[in-house]
């Protein structure tokens, strides 16, 4: 297994294109994140133009247990960069046809998509690991009083959070081994929820929505999506998901090893 | 030394209503350095691609030391299929490490197999600035990095200069050298004459002849007389070894009957005190060969 990922590796550490993407996607996740106070005293600013007060120090972004969900389902938004990458590295691979010449090397079709879906793993965890980092960092700098429990509660999210890269991570390679072509595939990746949602409203008209609504979070984008679900209206006292749905935990894997299961299948078939 | 490395049973391959690849059956043995010929299109790289795994055969068999095949036995052969294939961005050193960890070999074989095709210099090169010669020599290379019981070669000279090809054949006649098993799909007849011990004759994927390569012209013998004789071409027709005879810029080209040699012929012309000029034995061309294959099939 771990000589699949070096393989991999070797591939991509020695690609320009490669530490460009990553060194972009993590420099602005890390940034964006780090910098929520600062964005929330511009838009306290921004209040005032219009002659109300916003205390942001009344806003609790980076309070334990807060900041769990708040830094993690902004960084979910970084996740397309991500992605590009992989949809690069795979199409690449049918572009130059080193599949074809991995193969008659010796590797089999399915250490193939190991090595790649391994590579996601990695990336997946690496996000992890610096998210885990800015939220202790950020979390002991910003929160007032610190309790252990508060500190643990909410990090389930971080497990969500890597699913939620994972699962897209192996869409963005299903969708490189069946269109094989990068700008195309990176294009049907960005349209991608566009898609989805367009395909889910002319499905789900108003008078089927109380009967058959409930299929919604079975659609494989939204099920990425369900599994951090968006923070900040609590801020303005509303009701929200503040913890992780085991049903959408349990739909994203299934997506996630069908995703992979395709790009094998496609794979194995394939002549190439 | 004639153990079967390579057999193929009806093996076919289809493409829609396309037939590429027809129920070919055939065996490669140890130490033999074997010859695919065919016109383009005959379904060599076709059946290449099968045996190499990138292909999946429509139906048929083939086995690889007598086992069927796995990604595993492909580490033992080296192969080159059509094109170099390599990654443009990495330089050719950084390339052969990767084939190296593929196939599990030791990367410290890396430095020999790049003196073998000459590359040592431009090693730290990327691919991509290579010529077209170079990057030939490196898939040579890359095929050779698992030190393989195996060498598969298609094309190997396609589009090089006359130099490349001169360096191709080369190589290819030193790594035979070492004993290895080669399998050489080309088109240059002259080159499989020049290199192979065995070879076998494709067309539209069917399997027209397959033999060593000794045996071709076996039993049929031109010479090439010359001698400063006004009489020689009504001389030559009073031997009884003598089939039919040409003229051509002023030598004498003599079909022999079966059993006799240009010996016979010597021997025959100096009793009339006859002394030649140039005398030849001309075996069948593989060219003649091959056309004459392709020409019965139709």
């Amino acid at each position: 297994m771990l000589h699949l990922l070096q393989i991999d590796l070797k591939k991509m550490t020695s690609y320009r294109t490669f530490w460009v993407i990553c060194g972009l996607y993590f420099l602005t996740l890390g940034f964006t994140t780090a910098s929520g106070m600062e964005i929330l005293k511009w838009i306290a600013s921004k209040f005032e133009d219009f002659g109300s007060s916003l205390n942001v120090n009344r806003i609790p972004l980076y309070h334990f247990p807060d900041i769990w969900q708040n830094l993690i389902w902004v960084s979910g938004l970084f996740k397309l960069v991500l992605a590009i990458m992989v949809v690069i590295s795979i199409t690449n691979e049918y572009q130059y046809r080193t599949l074809r010449q991995n193969i008659i090397d010796g590797m089999s079709r399915w250490e193939f998509v190991l090595s790649k879906v391994l590579t996601n793993v990695m990336l997946s965890l690496m996000s992890v690991g610096m998210l885990l980092l800015i939220i202790i960092v950020t979390g002991l700098i910003y929160t007032p009083e610190l309790s252990a429990m508060d500190m643990i509660t909410g990090s389930e999210f971080l497990f969500a959070y890597f699913l939620e890269i994972f699962a897209f991570l192996s869409y963005a390679l299903m969708l490189g081994v069946f269109v094989q072509r990068s700008g195309l595939t990176i294009v049907l990746l960005m349209l991608s929820h566009m898609i989805e949602a367009i395909i889910k409203l002319n499905l789900f008209r108003e008078s089927l929505e109380p009967s058959i609504g409930w299929l919604k979070q079975f659609f494989p984008l939204e099920s990425i999506t369900n599994l951090v679900s968006l923070p900040f209206p609590r801020y303005a006292f509303q009701e929200i998901q503040d913890t992780v749905s085991i049903t959408a935990v349990l739909i994203a894997l299934g997506w996630a090893f069908l995703f992979n299961y395709f790009s094998y299948l496609k794979l194995k078939r394939a002549d190439i | 030394m004639n153990e079967v490395v390579l057999s193929t049973h009806q093996l076919t391959k289809n493409y829609g209503k396309l037939c590429a690849v027809n129920q070919l059956n055939l065996e490669v043995k140890r130490g033999q350095i074997f010859g695919m010929l065919g016109p383009n299109g005959s379904g060599k790289t076709t059946t290449l691609g099968m045996l190499m795994g990138v292909t999946n055969p429509s139906s048929g068999s083939f086995s690889w030391f007598g086992e069927p095949a796995t990604h595993h036995t492909r580490k033992k052969i080296g192969a080159v299929l059509e094109h170099p294939i390599f990654y443009p961005y990495l330089s050719g050193q950084k390339n052969l490490e990767l084939n190296a960890m593929i196939k599990g070999a030791d990367p410290n074989n890396i430095p020999q197999v790049l003196k073998t095709v000459d590359l040592t210099l431009r090693k730290d090169d990327k691919y991509r600035t290579y010529s077209l010669g170079m990057k030939q020599r490196l898939a040579i290379a890359s095929a050779l990095v698992s030190d393989p019981i195996i060498l598969i070669l298609d094309e190997p000279t396609n589009g090089l200069d006359p130099m490349g090809i001169a360096e191709i054949r080369e190589i290819v006649k030193r790594i035979a050298d070492d004993g290895k098993t080669i399998i050489l799909a080309s088109h240059l007849l002259d080159e499989v004459q020049k290199v192979c011990t065995h070879f076998a004759v494709l067309r539209k994927g069917k399997l027209m002849h397959s033999g060593p390569v000794d045996d071709v012209g076996k039993g049929e013998e031109t010479v090439e007389v010359m001698a400063y004789h006004d009489d020689l071409g009504v001389l030559l027709q009073e031997f009884v070894g003598s089939g039919p005879i040409k003229k051509e810029n002023g030598v004498f080209q003599v079909m022999m009957k079966d059993g006799y040699h240009s010996q016979d012929l010597n021997r025959f012309l100096f009793e009339r005190g006859i002394v030649t000029s140039h005398l030849t034995t001309k075996k069948k061309s593989l060219e003649k060969q091959f056309l004459e294959i392709l020409a019965e099939a139709h």
